[in-house]
């Protein structure tokens, strides 16, 4: 009361309340307020710097100089110059596609196992989970040491079985470096495809198999016919996520490879890194990294498109 | 606890503290100048994850001792160095980070314009311990009249190998690359073949540089601008890897991290790695038997001469630092005679200091396998000698073109196209850097 009373005696305090409280009642202003700390968020970390990257590859920028406007130079030159860079093209749509190709039909068939009725069920579940949840540098690490010309303990396996006449160099062959970004990558991508499409299973109303059973529909007839439709939109949205972020990998090729050998893992961000940020030629890194843009929009685009026409 | 203060606090309440609250926070963050409650005088400092991690330990040690003596706390972070490029270049670009930061090699030359001078501290330094000071690091880091980076290590890169392996096959220590490629064709027969990595990490980059000057090859004139990476001396170089790669080494350097020789060598697997003196001290340090077997030699020389590239590192200071003093502080700290010595005595035989005055430190001396040493600075060049340093070079060792370059050879392209590839690879690494 007595705090009241003194707010009421500094002059020009009395009406604040008051027209905060007009101000907070009108639904249309709250909402926008509301929202406010998310739009401040999307513009200070998504919309601020990807104006400022694209402003970068439009200039011939390095680190710590501003550069001089030149258009479109870094993006022509780097598609009819640059051989790392188109090497760089082709490297991140066979690691997308094979990845996200592997990580959808070995997630749904994990999917399908895990909702199987399984004694302990949910300790297995969780288990399912750790790749995804282990922070992705620290992971790689491990399959570092596995994949160590010295130390590979895949190696040691395939030469006790007989399988290998000598140690495979799994990142110093270009070929081999690709499998093993693309392992890891599925390993570590396949928790979030198999639970996300186990919740989708798990929504599939039972009556419908029932119903194809009693229709005289085998595993098969009622995996093709009931399940897979069901799962389509689910699917779709799946595929969509990982295939962004599958695109825009980085850490596991930097932490196994640094793009070596010879360029042959090199994805956009790396090559991005290496350039924009490691030799300091940040208008050229930010034209690299904008290229995965486009085709991350008619990604976006098309599978959008297609889960909302099964949705 | 939280019910009880909502209780006691009515709506309008709350808003006024709230709002009291956030006008304090605005009042800092618009001065920038924190209240005096939380003023704590706090120096930053950047490193590199050394390959002797004694040296660190002895760092932190000696950064205590100073905050005990000044009372300014000191953040010493250490990332590997692979890491320190991209660290810099964010720290820059958003004007905040560390007082003091590492650089190496070319940096200062990117960064010059962002970097206080130094020459009041290195004066006072020059007066303690002269002015003999290695070429190649006043080439690296003082930039038209001014120092601005305050080197602490140069590591000489000798030839690493094990003596049992050497004397099996009826070898000595490899004086020329020659030597090398006849040792290494028989020391692979018997499972321990030679280690020179040819990958993107920094020993690539180093060795390459040692092999191409000793065949009298250059990637870019002394003019600083003729790209002559084609040319016969050229051929001959890369010829000589492809032979080496073929005969003397295993496809598993295409892979190696700088952590790949080390190990090699530490496990008795390669008989011999282009290095600085790291796997022996490391094997020092946790007694590995490995030791007593690891020896070095000079750097190899080639028809045109003995070289070698050192990765030279030092401090340097952002200009945006609002604790320039305090960290030259930090620095006479650490310079000074008493702590500098232990700070070389940590790396082992690894931190090879600016000043020849401390070709005399007992590190060198007291083992005969590191003796060697302070003389290897003679063979030392800035990479892309013999052109006036530039950034350039920097981003040409940070784009790994010249092992690559090796890495198309020895996978099969032919000499010349490799050569051709890292001419364009060169050329467009020239545009824009500055000299």
């Amino acid at each position: 009361m007595k705090t009241r009373a003194a707010g009421l005696a500094v002059p020009g305090t009395q009406a604040q309340p008051v027209r905060l409280a007009w101000v907070l009642q009108r639904d249309g202003v709250l909402g926008y307020l509301l929202v406010l700390p998310a739009v401040i968020l999307l513009v200070g970390l998504v919309a601020y710097p990807f104006v400022t990257a694209l402003a970068f590859s439009l200039s011939d920028a390095v680190v710590g100089r501003a550069g001089r406007f030149i258009g479109l130079g870094n993006f022509r030159s780097l598609l009819l110059t640059d051989d790392i860079f188109r090497q760089t093209v082709w490297n991140s749509f066979v690691f997308t596609a094979t990845a996200v190709a592997l990580k959808t039909v070995l997630g749904l068939g994990l999917a399908l196992l895990l909702a199987r009725t399984l004694r302990f069920r949910r300790l297995i579940r969780g288990a399912v989970l750790l790749p995804w949840v282990i922070p992705t540098a620290l992971s790689t690490l491990g399959w570092l040491w596995m994949f160590d010309s010295l130390y590979s303990v895949i190696n040691w396996t395939l030469l006790r079985l007989g399988l290998v006449g000598q140690p495979l160099q799994w990142l110093g062959t270009p070929s081999l470096a690709m499998s093993a970004v693309i392992t890891v990558n599925v390993w570590r991508g396949l928790p979030f495809f198999a639970i996300t499409l186990l919740a989708g299973l798990v929504a599939i109303n039972p009556e419908l198999y029932e119903a194809a059973g009693a229709d005289g529909a085998g595993v098969w007839a009622r995996f093709r016919y009931v399940t897979l439709p069901l799962l389509r939109p689910v699917l779709a949205v799946v595929v969509l996520f990982s295939t962004i972020l599958t695109f825009a990998d980085f850490n596991i090729v930097y932490v196994l490879t640094r793009g070596g050998p010879v360029n042959s893992t090199h994805l956009f961000a790396t090559l991005a890194h290496q350039v924009g940020l490691q030799a300091g030629k940040i208008g050229e890194g930010s034209a690299i990294a904008l290229f995965m843009f486009p085709a991350l929009a008619v990604i976006v685009y098309f599978q959008l498109h297609y889960a909302r026409r099964e949705v | 606890m939280s019910q009880t203060i909502a209780a006691r606090l009515s709506r309008r309440q709350f808003l006024g503290r709230a709002s009291a609250g956030t006008a304090g926070l605005a009042g800092i963050l618009a001065a920038r100048v924190p209240p005096a409650v939380a003023q704590k005088r706090e120096l930053t400092m950047l490193g590199w994850s050394h390959f002797v991690p004694e040296s660190d330990t002895r760092l932190k040690q000696l950064v205590d001792r100073f905050t005990k003596e000044t009372n300014i706390a000191v953040r010493s972070d250490h990332i590997p160095h692979a890491q320190l490029a991209a660290k810099q270049a964010a720290e820059l670009q958003t004007g905040a980070g560390h007082d003091l930061v590492m650089f190496y090699n070319e940096q200062a030359w990117r960064y010059r314009e962002h970097l206080i001078d130094l020459d009041d501290l290195v004066g006072e330094l020059n007066k303690k311990y002269g002015t003999d000071i290695y070429p190649f690091v006043k080439e690296a880091f003082f930039i038209n009249g001014h120092w601005k980076i305050l080197e602490s290590i140069w590591p000489a890169f000798p030839g690493n190998y094990l003596q049992s392996k050497f004397q099996q096959v009826g070898e000595g220590p490899p004086d020329t690359w020659a030597d090398l490629l006849r040792a290494g064709k028989k020391l692979k027969k018997i499972g321990h073949p030679v280690g020179i990595a040819i990958s993107h990490c920094f020993d690539a980059n180093s060795t390459f540089w040692a092999v191409c000057w000793s065949f009298g090859a250059r990637v870019v004139e002394a003019d600083g601008k003729t790209v002559t990476l084609s040319s016969p001396k050229m051929v001959e170089v890369i010829e000589y890897y492809k032979e080496l790669y073929a005969t003397a080494m295993e496809p598993e350097v295409l892979s190696w991290d700088d952590s790949g020789n080390n190990r090699s060598l530490n496990a008795g697997k390669s008989a011999w790695i282009h290095n600085p003196v790291s796997p022996y001290a490391v094997a020092v340090a946790r007694k590995l038997p490995i030791a007593d077997d690891i020896n070095h030699h000079s750097t190899p020389a080639g028809p045109a001469g003995r070289f070698f590239a050192p990765t030279v590192r030092g401090y340097g200071i952002w200009k945006f630092s609002k604790n320039a003093e305090p960290a030259k502080d930090l620095l006479r700290f650490l310079y000074r005679e008493d702590n500098f010595r232990e700070w070389i005595q940590a790396g082992n035989g690894f931190n090879h200091p600016m000043w020849r005055h401390w070709e005399s430190h007992p590190v060198w001396s007291t083992d005969p396998k590191l003796k060697l040493l302070p003389a290897e600075g003679i063979y030392g060049r800035m990479r892309g000698w013999p052109a006036p340093p530039s950034e350039v070079f920097g981003v040409i060792d940070d784009l790994y073109i010249l092992p690559d370059m090796v890495a198309k050879a020895v996978g099969g392209m032919p000499t010349r196209d490799a050569i051709a590839w890292a001419t364009d690879q060169v050329k467009r690494a020239m545009e824009g850097a500055r000299s």
